[in-house]
């Protein structure tokens, strides 16, 4: 990852403009710029090989309060991937639950797919606190950075002004993409460093080797095989 | 009055072995229910948590192609719909008792080859108190199906109920594409078989080969072959026409044209990864056909006179120099051994050894694995040498098997010295 933007966007249905609710407007959107300046966001890559654990760690700031509804958004590199079906077990035993921008083939190589984008909502049906923890099981194809966006909104934050540096973005609302809210994101928040994982390679210079001498030693046992099936044949009478 | 006895107590014991067979298969199922509940690492395999969204799909109306990965016939989905409809538990029931069966079929087809009672019972025992089949089967994998199917073909073929046999033939050919290396074995039996005589040998070659073409225009080949393509391409027919192209792409093409460069047994699979974007790629995968080819040829001339030796040799080849090789495939053949072993002329010790070879094969090529998967190094080049040794090894014990098979009083074997 190799910045955390943070995005909090505001939703709502009906709007009346009236200049009392607009003040008011406009002191919870401020508040939702605030409490993402305050947060913080940290990813850590866990266990090994292939099979590697994402755990996305968000503090947010302690005046933050529990309408305030967070969405986390990571892009991910076409050299991995994440199973929807363990997803869709994992997410009967966790708080959180996630939606796929995309279908994911399980199968196909690294450079034959591209990226995907993910949307996790931590406890999307009850009060946000203060401190979430979103772990993701991901699956090796390649190696590549990816990085994760933090958004904000809550329902009392419904005209978001876009001023630098923070921005309004669509996305939708909860996780089951009925409908599509603003959310606020912090745009070039500290740069961290690439984050990046190694997945094992296969040695292309070993190419000639390994084919002579898979095809010399399939064609010896071949050879083999051949001459004592051939020699202790039967014979009908 | 000893002799009645001494037949009710091996009916008895019969019964014993089939009842506890099931009853510790029933067992296991059970415990992996509780495991799955319970614990973090999954009893049930992922292939049956995929045939059972299929069967879902399917009560919805729809395609079970919908399920990714979902790469077989469309009958294993619909067989599997009461998993929806009554409980989950369905197809592990069905899976095991399918195994059961599997163990009676073998039972029977010994006792038609001549066997004893007694020595026919210890024999199917080693496939029903065997820990293998009872944990594909109870962790919900597929394969006891097609090994009942499989051994009740050759049940029939052996009592000579021809029909019966192509049907389930065809059946077990559209469920997998493996048992359709039995046809040639299936066709050189089934051809008129002419006793060769003085003058026979001495006429002309081309008219020796008329006459080894034309042994295969007889009434009972041609009975059978209709009959198992009939019910082949019936099925075929109509589940494409119910699935249409992604029916016959999955069940079919993808086992024929596959190219699973991640990591199994298979000697060939270091090979496939690394040149599977060169312009070779094509090449070699024909090139790695031909020792399969070769070995299925020879295996089918040299043994067709005893069919169930020359199917399990056929499969243990064909699983072998496979391009992708995986531990259920293992079961295909396993099926098949205790049809062997009665014939083999090999001591305990030997036959033990042989095991210990096997495993010890496996063994070496799972420990560089784990740590290429789950420890994140770079053992390509160990695993790729273990597949080999891994194939050397099933050569090896393939090759003493041939040499120690004695067959029934009817054949005799050839020795060239």
């Amino acid at each position: 990852m190799y910045f955390v933007l943070i995005y909090a966007l505001a939703c709502l249905s009906t709007c009346h403009c009236h200049f009392i609710e607009k003040g008011k407007n406009e002191n919870h959107c401020g508040l939702l710029k605030q409490w993402l300046k305050s947060s913080l966001v940290s990813v850590e890559i866990v266990k090994e090989g292939f099979h590697r654990e994402v755990v996305t760690t968000v503090e947010l700031s302690p005046d933050v309060l529990s309408d305030v509804r967070v969405l986390l958004v990571h892009r991910w590199p076409r050299g991995v991937f994440v199973d929807p079906y363990q997803l869709a077990s994992l997410s009967d035993q966790s708080d959180w639950q996630i939606l796929l921008d995309s279908a994911i083939d399980l199968e196909v190589p690294a450079h034959k797919t591209v990226g995907f984008v993910t949307y996790v909502y931590p406890s999307p049906d009850g009060p946000t606190p203060r401190l979430l923890k979103v772990t993701i099981p991901i699956h090796g194809r390649y190696h590549e950075p990816s990085f994760v966006e933090l958004l904000l909104r809550t329902e009392k934050c419904t005209q978001l002004n876009n001023k630098e540096p923070y921005t309004a973005v669509v996305a939708p609302c909860t996780p089951d993409n009925s409908s599509t809210c603003q959310w606020v994101k912090l745009q070039h928040q500290q740069e961290r460093g690439a984050m990046g994982v190694q997945f094992p390679v296969g040695d292309g210079s070993l190419v000639r080797p390994v084919c002579g001498g898979t095809l010399l030693v399939t064609v010896l046992c071949c050879v083999a095989l051949s001459k004592h099936m051939w020699k202790h044949r039967i014979i009908k009478q | 009055l000893t002799n009645i006895l001494r037949g009710l107590n091996a009916s008895a014991k019969k019964h014993v072995l089939f009842t506890a067979s099931f009853a510790i298969r029933l067992t296991l199922v059970a415990y992996g229910d509780y495991q799955d509940r319970t614990m973090v690492v999954k009893y049930t395999d992922i292939d049956y948590h995929v045939f059972t969204d299929a069967a879902r799909f399917i009560t919805e109306g729809q395609s079970p192609y919908n399920r990714s990965t979902y790469r077989y016939t469309p009958l294993l989905a619909w067989l599997l719909t009461p998993n929806i409809y009554l409980s989950m538990v369905f197809g592990k029931i069905l899976f095991i008792v399918c195994d059961v069966l599997s163990g009676l079929l073998i039972y029977r087809i010994l006792r038609l080859r001549g066997l004893g009672s007694e020595t026919a019972r210890r024999v199917c025992s080693l496939w029903l108190l065997n820990p293998l089949p009872m944990g594909v089967s109870s962790r919900g994998n597929a394969e006891s199906i097609l090994a009942a199917l499989v051994l009740v073909t050759l049940l029939c073929i052996e009592a000579r109920h021809l029909i019966w046999a192509a049907i389930f033939y065809g059946l077990s050919v559209h469920m997998k594409i493996y048992p359709v290396t039995y046809a040639l074995p299936i066709a050189l039996t089934l051809r008129t078989f002419e006793t060769r005589s003085e003058e026979n040998y001495k006429r002309w070659r081309w008219r020796r080969f008329i006459g080894f073409m034309g042994s295969f225009l007889n009434r009972e080949l041609f009975l059978f072959a209709s009959v198992a393509g009939g019910v082949f391409f019936m099925l075929t027919a109509l589940f494409y026409y119910m699935y249409g192209w992604e029916f016959l792409h999955e069940t079919y093409l993808y086992h024929l044209t596959r190219r699973d460069i991640r990591h199994n047994f298979s000697p060939y699979f270091y090979m496939l990864y690394l040149t599977t974007d060169s312009r070779w790629s094509q090449w070699l995968g024909l090139l790695a056909f031909l020792p399969q080819l070769i070995l299925l040829l020879v295996a089918s001339w040299a043994f067709y006179s005893d069919l169930a030796f020359c199917c399990f040799l056929h499969t243990a080849i064909f699983v072998s120099f496979n391009k992708v090789c995986t531990s259920q495939y293992f079961l295909w053949y396993l099926c098949l051994l205790p049809l062997v072993i009665p014939h083999l002329s090999l001591s305990l010790k030997q036959g033990v050894g042989l095991l210990l070879l096997w495993f010890v094969g496996q063994g070496i090529w799972l420990g560089p694995a784990y740590f290429l998967e789950f420890e994140g190094y770079n053992t390509f080049l160990l695993i790729w040498l273990a597949g080999l040794l891994f194939l050397i090894i099933n050569s090896s014990i393939l090759i003493q098997i041939v040499a120690h098979y004695k067959p029934t009083q009817t054949s005799q074997r050839l020795k060239v010295e």
